[in-house]
């Protein structure tokens, strides 16, 4: 099972650089997640993968295999891949066992027996088992879609390509997909790219995160990662919600913010230069205001806004004797009222710096 | 409901006239006799052996300008619609030129080419090879269904090419990535999905094949065969044997009202449009060593139906002797006097076509411009059948019509016959649905929520009309004006029978010169029909913002 | 008209007086001028071919400015199909009729739909001009005849009789015009019958002619050189190309030439009584009549018109002639029997 490896990648739309210099290596059996806002390149990037279109600059190389390059790309039908798309494609003037069959035409030593075999059997494992004589237009949503991943995997491609497959889907089934698509993987463990905007599916699906922003990969890594030390001020807020905090270095582990001083894990900061804390709101403690306001990261304030969110509280807390409002998510009880004072403990370690500017 | 029941019965009225008054004559007289109900119009009809070889003669032209239409216009669509072929823009131009081009104009012009003698093409094949016989001789079936087939293959391209750009272009990468190379993908993908508009514009050409008169008339005539419709104005000819036409209309009208049922059939048919999740965008497909060879195989085709009879009408204008070379002796601009300052009826019949064209434009597109919005936005109960009403005459042969409403205005109460308001009537008939067409489209473009929320704020419905929806239906309203203008000027099957020689129309006098053989001026006022056509069609693409087959600019 | 009007023409046409014939044409006032200029114009359907039929009517214009003619110009057979269909529908509108076809008249008469009325200086006409009860005058004659195109065919080779056109040799090269159209072509085949009978167009047909419509229209293709030979058409129109330089010559068979008679009338109806009257008084003022023959080619019944040395004048030609009340008997057999054996 090889991997993918992305070399400088370029290809431009006009003026506007789609994707700029972009390098990326997924590794052999993982499943790498591209995510990003609209607009990144996600998708011109996959479809440079695929081969439908051709860079202008760097190269793609698939396991020792160079694939496409300003130069020369190999056409679609021999990179063997296979690739679901956001319409799914299904084919609506054939069965569903002929769709899932279609890619098996293309293989030698295929007999008719052996063909019919194996869409069966992809057909159970998708949970479609029976469905084979249906059309398309008489599925709904979700079936279609497992066609189309049944369709994918029959095949057996060295590489498998989605392009946003769960974003037509509703909010229930889109949550039941993801864990299927990750079973699936599971079980067959081919080297797969996915695209999606939604983070929350691309923290549960993949193996590895690559953020995408203008054309260029910002931040790659776990979803941990990702999440607990985001390199950026666009990857912090892009996955989860957070909250961010400018302030001025004022030694090796302490960022001021006007008169409130933050201590941070150890940095190494550098004193006097400007620096962004990244602070998720879970990690925000709130306290009836009796309890001591001794402590590191620790402060009185007062309670602007509370959404009841059934598992959660949104607050959103001003911090007295500064600017600073913060958001908390915290347990339902115990409750806070808007206008009640809390204090607020933050644990050094939950303060991350942002590490590139911008 | 007040209101609902005033629109209907204007409706119904308006169709009555338009419609039923005429066919129902034209069933009517085809069964009486003298001593009340007879089949005996029908017997004679059919039993004569003329008449069976007419029969027999139009099947064969609108089968075989059926196929050849869809071998001609379905590889266009997809090379203009799928690849990169150079010159895209140009080609679908030329497409639209050959749609408005009226088909007898094109025929005329191929005399001037191919006639076997005298025509330019043959004698520069002589001259290059010595021959004696000719290459080609356009006065033969083949020579006729080739000249209908260059003018009605643009309906099998619209289809071809409308039902391409709702195919997303993923269905054709899902195959490609699977494994399949680009002619497979276009057998087992794009074939099979574009099917049914190919049926349907196969059958949209049979129809087109069996109404035209104008080519047959020119080409098959001398050659010694009759269509059908040239048999029914045959037997217009003094003693007129008008139960017997009428007997032989109501086949032809029948036939025609099949092939449409079984086309909305084929275009309704469930699952082929795109299935499930957007739309894509669409990749072109790229031909490497097979451009310029595609281009030049789409340009071949455009020759035959523009380039050269264009040309040769342009010569045919200036020159003094059309066979000759156009040397310096012999051109001249004898032509263009004798045409408008010599012959009297020219004058006359360009003033009598522009007035019906704009007269029927205007009330024309008023009319279906009401009645599609009535019907879009459900304003009355049963609005399903007056959209159903509307485009009935698309069923109708224009040289049926024309015997039914002969048959109906002639004799009192409503003598029209022998003024311009039989070729109105006969005109408005034909080309409402075309116009209703175009505004259906532009009502459908507009969606009620925007006229609501003006209502909710608390206008009326007039003044939403007024400052809502007129404007935005103004683009496709001039655009459905157009379609009808334009297919009153080209209009000849109907007006051949219904003019006299005060209300000769552009049509009439074109078709009188031929028999006259004056080439000259038929080349004269074949010019100033196209010229007045493509200004009208320049006029659609202004006001619409896209080219009339629909791609966006 | 029948033989009978082969001996007068003859007598006429070789005996030319011009003195008082002449002066009876000198341009007297007419009655009619006054209620013309009121009525302001002429309706005319004509058979005469379209530049001739607008010379004449501009003439007339220009001798009177006040009254236009309108041109209704189409065949013989479509002419009558007009009036007719207006008839039915109860529109009157035309005039003055003209027409190759002899038999019309006798129809029309027949159904009291022509007016009585003797164009000033007719009487000199031969009789075979005239229709004895006053309805109908010929206003120009013409025969048929055989043309070939002079580039394609040489004098040697061309054909000589009609029954040289039945020759395999011929096959593919010629055309022929419509009885079903022109009341030249109808007359034309009636007196073929007469001479061959039907087996004639019979065997004809064998050869696979061209067919158009209109009798002028034989001379423009084989001037253009479509078709090398014309097997039937007025001689009047192969003349005026003959004259403008094409290349296109005629053969007046030995075997006959059919004479046709175009005679014209006044309708009862006509809108435009006066102006009718003073228009067809125009047609057969010497004048005209000598237009018609110079520039026209064609023959007409006056006696002081003279005629070109290069046409054979009707005396020299043996003449075929068919009677108006037998074309207006047989026209449904010819048009019928033609389109039996030509196809369309």
């Amino acid at each position: 099972m090889p991997g993918v490896s992305l070399k400088a990648l370029s290809k431009r739309y006009g003026d506007v650089g789609a994707v700029d210099g972009l390098s990326l290596d997924v590794k052999p059996g993982e499943l790498l997640a591209l995510l990003g806002p609209s607009g990144c390149g996600k998708t011109t990037t996959l479809r440079l993968v695929a081969g439908f279109l051709a860079p202008e600059a760097g190269e793609i190389w698939v396991g020792d295999r160079r694939l496409s390059s300003p130069a020369s790309v190999v056409p679609p039908e021999r990179r063997r891949m296979a690739m679901i798309f956001q319409s799914y494609a299904l084919w609506p003037h054939m069965t569903v066992a002929q769709n899932v069959a279609y890619g098996l035409r293309f293989k030698p030593g295929l007999s008719r027996g052996d063909r019919d075999a194996r869409v069966r059997e992809m057909l159970r494992v998708v949970q479609l088992g029976g469905y084979e004589a249906r059309y398309p237009g008489e599925l709904s949503g979700g079936q279609q879609q497992r066609v189309a991943v049944a369709r994918a995997l029959v095949v057996e491609p060295e590489i498998l390509l989605l392009d946003e497959p769960l974003s037509n889907l509703d909010a229930n089934l889109r949550e039941e997909m993801r864990f299927e698509i990750r079973r699936l993987h599971e079980t067959f463990g081919i080297t797969t790219l996915y695209v999606t905007h939604d983070q929350g599916e691309a923290m549960v699906i993949s193996d590895r995160i690559a953020v995408l922003r203008a054309g260029k990969v910002t931040q790659v890594g776990t979803a941990d990662d990702l999440y607990h030390r985001p390199r950026t001020r666009f990857v912090a807020e892009f996955i989860g919600r957070t909250n961010v905090i400018d302030g001025l270095a004022t030694s090796l582990d302490t960022v001021a913010h006007g008169a409130l001083r933050l201590h941070i894990a150890p940095g190494p900061l550098q004193p006097g230069t400007h620096v962004a804390l990244s602070i998720r709101p879970h990690q925000v403690q709130l306290a009836a205001p009796l309890e001591s306001a001794d402590g590191a990261n620790t402060f009185r304030g007062t309670v602007r806004r509370a959404a009841f969110l059934g598992d959660t509280i949104d607050y959103e807390v001003a911090i007295a004797g500064s600017d600073l409002v913060v958001r908390a998510a915290a347990a339902p009880t115990p409750r806070f009222d808007v206008g009640a004072g809390v204090t607020l403990r933050i644990a050094p370690g939950a303060c991350v710096p942002l590490a590139e500017s911008e | 409901m007040d209101r609902s029941i005033a629109v209907w019965v204007s409706a119904a009225l308006a169709l009555v006239v338009l419609i039923a008054l005429p066919l129902g004559w034209l069933g009517w007289l085809s069964v009486s006799g003298e001593h009340g109900v007879t089949l005996a119009h029908y017997r004679d009809a059919f039993a004569d052996p003329a008449l069976q070889k007419a029969l027999w003669n139009t099947v064969v032209l609108a089968f075989w300008v059926g196929l050849v239409s869809v071998a001609i216009g379905a590889p266009l669509a997809w090379l203009t619609a799928r690849t990169d072929v150079p010159a895209r823009g140009l080609i679908r131009g030329l497409v639209l030129a050959s749609f408005v081009t009226p088909p007898f104009l094109g025929a005329f012009a191929w005399v001037m080419l191919a006639g076997p003698n005298a025509g330019m093409l043959n004698t520069l094949w002589r001259s290059l090879t010595g021959a004696d016989a000719p290459l080609l001789n356009i006065f033969t079936m083949p020579g006729l269904i080739f000249v209908v087939a260059i003018y009605t293959f643009p309906y099998v391209y619209i289809m071809v090419s409308n039902t391409l750009a709702l195919i997303a272009s993923d269905l054709e990468e899902a195959a490609a990535i699977l494994g399949a190379g680009r002619l497979t993908v276009a057998r087992t993908v794009t074939l099979p999905m574009v099917l049914p508009a190919l049926a349907s514009g196969f059958i949209l050409a049979v129809l087109q094949a069996l109404a035209l008169f104008g080519s047959p008339a020119i080409l098959a005539l001398p050659a010694g065969f009759h269509t059908v419709t040239t048999q029914i104005w045959s037997l217009f000819q003094f003693p007129p044997k008008v139960e017997q036409a009428a007997a032989f209309s109501v086949p032809l009208l029948l036939a025609t009202a099949l092939l449409l049922d079984v086309q909305k059939r084929l275009l309704g048919r469930r699952g082929y449009a795109a299935v499930g999740g957007k739309g894509g965008q669409r990749r072109t497909i790229a031909l490497g060593r097979w451009r310029w060879p595609a281009l030049a195989a789409c340009l071949v085709v455009m020759s035959s139906a523009i380039f050269l009879p264009y040309a040769v009408l342009a010569k045919g204008a200036f020159a003094r002797a059309w066979a000759q070379p156009l040397g310096r002796d012999n051109f001249t601009l004898g032509n263009f006097t004798f045409t408008f300052f010599e012959y009297g009826s020219t004058r006359a019949a360009i003033v009598n076509t522009l007035e019906l064209a704009v007269l029927t434009a205007c009330i024309g597109a008023a009319m279906v411009a009401l009645l599609s919005y009535i019907t879009n936005r459900r304003l009355v109960v049963g609005h399903q059948l007056v959209a159903f009403l509307v485009l009935a005459p698309v069923v109708v042969p224009g040289v049926v019509l024309a015997v039914g409403l002969f048959i109906a205005y002639t004799r009192p109460p409503f003598v029209l016959y022998g003024t311009l308001w039989i070729l109105f009537l006969a005109y408005l008939t034909k080309e409402m649905p075309v116009g209703y067409a175009q505004a259906d489209a532009t009502f459908r473009a507009i969606p009620a929520d925007l006229e609501d929320a003006g209502r909710v704020l608390g206008a009326g419905r007039l003044r939403i009309l007024k400052e809502v929806t007129a404007p935005l239906a103004k683009s496709g309203i001039i655009a459905a004006w157009c379609f009808i203008f334009i297919g009153v000027i080209r209009e000849l099957s109907a007006s051949i029978l219904l003019f006299t020689p005060s209300t000769k129309v552009m049509s009439v006098v074109i078709f009188d010169l031929k028999e006259e053989g004056q080439f000259g001026a038929i080349s004269v006022l074949g010019l100033v029909m196209l010229a007045l056509t493509f200004a009208t069609v320049a006029l659609v693409q202004a006001a619409l913002g896209r080219d009339v087959l629909g791609a966006r600019r | 008209m029948t033989k009978r009007f082969v001996v007068a023409a003859v007598a006429a046409l070789a005996a030319i007086v011009a003195g008082a014939i002449a002066g009876a044409d000198a341009q007297t006032p007419s009655k009619h001028l006054e209620g013309a200029r009121k009525e302001g114009k002429v309706v005319w359907y004509t058979s005469l071919v379209l530049p001739s039929a607008e010379k004449v009517a501009k003439l007339f214009e220009a001798a009177y400015p006040d009254i236009k003619v309108e041109v209704h110009r189409t065949g013989s057979q479509r002419i009558l199909q007009r009036v007719m269909q207006e008839l039915q529908a109860n529109i009157k509108n035309v005039d003055v009729v003209h027409t190759s076809d002899a038999g019309h008249y006798v129809f029309l008469k027949e159904k009291k739909l022509l007016a009585k009325y003797t164009p000033a200086g007719v009487d000199a006409f031969p009789a075979g001009f005239k229709d004895k009860d006053g309805y109908y005058y010929g206003l120009r004659a013409t025969v048929n005849a055989i043309a070939y195109n002079t580039k394609a065919v040489s004098a040697a080779e061309a054909p000589k009789t009609w029954k040289d056109l039945l020759d395999p040799r011929w096959k593919g090269k010629m055309v022929t015009a419509h009885p079903g159209y022109s009341g030249v072509i109808a007359t034309h085949v009636l007196a073929l019958v007469h001479l061959n009978g039907w087996d004639y167009f019979k065997a004809l047909a064998q050869n696979k002619l061209m067919i158009v419509q209109s009798a002028n229209d034989p001379a423009t293709v084989v001037s253009s050189g479509e078709r090398v030979v014309a097997a039937d058409g007025g001689d009047y129109s192969a003349y005026q190309l003959k004259k403008k330089g094409n290349p296109i010559e005629i053969v007046y068979p030995k075997e006959g030439v059919p004479l046709v008679v175009s005679p014209t009338a006044i309708t009862a109806f006509a809108p435009h009584p006066n102006a009718a009257r003073l228009f067809t008084d125009f047609t057969f003022t010497r004048d005209v009549q000598q237009v018609m023959a110079d520039s026209e080619g064609l023959y007409t019944g006056h006696p002081d018109v003279t005629y070109p040395a290069d046409k054979p004048k009707l005396s020299e030609l043996k003449l075929l002639t068919v009677t108006p009340e037998e074309l207006e008997k047989r026209n449904e057999e010819i048009k019928k029997r033609f389109v039996e054996f030509f196809g369309a």
